[in-house]
């Protein structure tokens, strides 16, 4: 495959919905980030410790509950801002997706943080993306927003274009 | 006056020499006649003056006192013959001739002197003349330093106009009549590069310093980040692309178990969506 008809196809699906593969993808790189902010959060507050109350340096070991409840809060809180900021999180940048409403248009922070949280606690709604004929999953279903290839880098509030580079 | 200025004129007798002898040794008798009797008329001349100028310095007085009324009359009936007899015009008529017989004398003169000249530049024989020159102690006697001494070269130099003699060259011409190619020609390159001593270049380059200079120019950090991330944009294009196609794949795939008929509307939003 030469890099011309590569990019000629890539250009081709810019706009169009993305399907199940690449959102699963970028899902998961995000799981990895959220799990890295979480583990950062860890290793700050062992700092934080560790200053304060003198050596050895640990991790602080958190009750179960909160332990699970901690690794919730961190994913929401990123998939949140980075949504509502550009429409892509690191996952979706690395896959060359964003986020829009169905109009095309950023989301709006309660819109992002909703779709956040049906993300994190109810991921087996990504399934519908293979039965779905707009390639829509539970969540872009609840809160009324779509997912695009969209390579170009623009202002979230632009519509994608419908070329890539170069 | 006279007297002295004739007596210098007259040769004495101890100044005459003896008749030139005839190369056969007899006497040439009318000759020694002659020079005799020039002699005597000489002598006779000289004898005649010294006692003009004894009468003179016994009667002059009394003479020049009674010359004066005489002079007076002469110079009255000069006066009365000047009137009549045309004096001056005599008189211009022979300074005239007088001038005449001086240029003429003049003349033979200077023909005689031209005669002689030539006769002489005859007779003298350059060669042999160059010959006896001893041109080596001449040299010797010029002594150099001195003569260089007094030369005032800075004065000589002050003089020269330069700007004008670099007026005057033509400089066009001169490269034109240069022939560069006959003088390349006769270079002779092998020994010219022969005679380089390159590692004694080569010692003198700072290679290191050039090396450094260079690198420091060349930003290598910049090139290798603009590869490297050329490197990665290319690897995350095809990662997305790949992920397109596996979309594409797994969407026909469970299209095809559910029996779905058509595409799936996955098409670009509408420009303008109703709300």
């Amino acid at each position: 495959m030469t890099r011309e008809s590569r990019y000629a196809e890539a250009r081709a699906l810019q706009g169009h919905r993305a399907g199940f593969a690449s959102r699963v993808v970028a899902d998961l790189i995000d799981l990895g980030v959220a799990w890295l902010l979480g583990l950062s959060a860890l290793v700050a507050g062992g700092v934080i410790i560790y200053l304060v109350t003198g050596p050895p340096f640990h991790l602080p070991v958190l009750p179960n509950w909160l332990d699970a409840g901690a690794g919730g809060v961190v994913a929401v809180v990123y998939l949140t801002f980075t949504w509502a900021a550009t429409g892509r999180s690191v996952g979706k940048q690395i896959v060359g997706l964003r986020v829009v409403t169905e109009g095309g248009h950023r989301l709006p922070l309660w819109r992002s943080f909703v779709r956040a949280v049906l993300y994190v606690f109810f991921p087996v709604g990504l399934l519908w993306i293979l039965a779905s004929r707009r390639n829509a999953s539970v969540q872009d279903l609840v809160v009324r927003t779509v997912v695009l290839y969209d390579w170009a880098y623009h202002p979230a509030d632009e519509p994608p274009r419908s070329s890539a580079r170069p | 006056m006279v007297q002295d200025n004739g007596r210098a004129l007259v040769p004495v007798a101890t100044e005459l020499t003896g008749t030139p002898p005839v190369p056969d040794g007899q006497v040439d008798l009318p000759r020694l006649v002659a020079a005799a009797a020039f002699g005597l008329a000489v002598e006779a001349q000289r004898r005649s003056w010294d006692a003009a100028a004894d009468v003179m310095g016994r009667f002059g007085r009394p003479l020049r006192a009674l010359a004066g009324p005489a002079v007076a009359v002469a110079r009255g009936s000069v006066a009365v013959a000047r009137h009549h007899l045309d004096l001056d015009g005599w008189a211009a008529r022979g300074r005239a001739e007088q001038r005449r017989a001086q240029e003429a004398a003049a003349g033979a003169v200077r023909a005689l002197i031209a005669g002689v000249a030539a006769a002489v530049i005859e007779a003298i024989d350059l060669d042999e003349v160059m010959a006896r020159v001893d041109l080596d102690r001449i040299v010797q006697r010029v002594d150099i330093d001195a003569i260089a001494g007094r030369i005032d070269l800075d004065a000589i130099v002050q003089r020269i106009d330069i700007d004008a003699i670099a007026g005057r060259i033509d400089l066009d011409a001169i490269v034109q009549r240069v022939d560069v190619d006959a003088i390349a020609a006769r270079i002779d390159l092998d020994s010219v590069v022969a005679r380089v001593d390159i590692e004694a270049i080569l010692a003198r380059v700072d290679l290191p310093g050039i090396t450094e200079q260079v690198i420091d120019e060349v930003d290598l950090g910049e090139i290798i980040r603009e590869s490297s991330s050329t490197m990665a944009s290319e690897t995350v294009d095809a990662l997305r692309v790949q992920g397109m196609r596996v979309d594409g794949l797994v969407s026909r795939i469970v299209d095809g178990i559910l029996r779905r008929e058509g595409q799936r509307q996955t098409g670009p939003l509408p420009d303008d969506p109703q709300p």
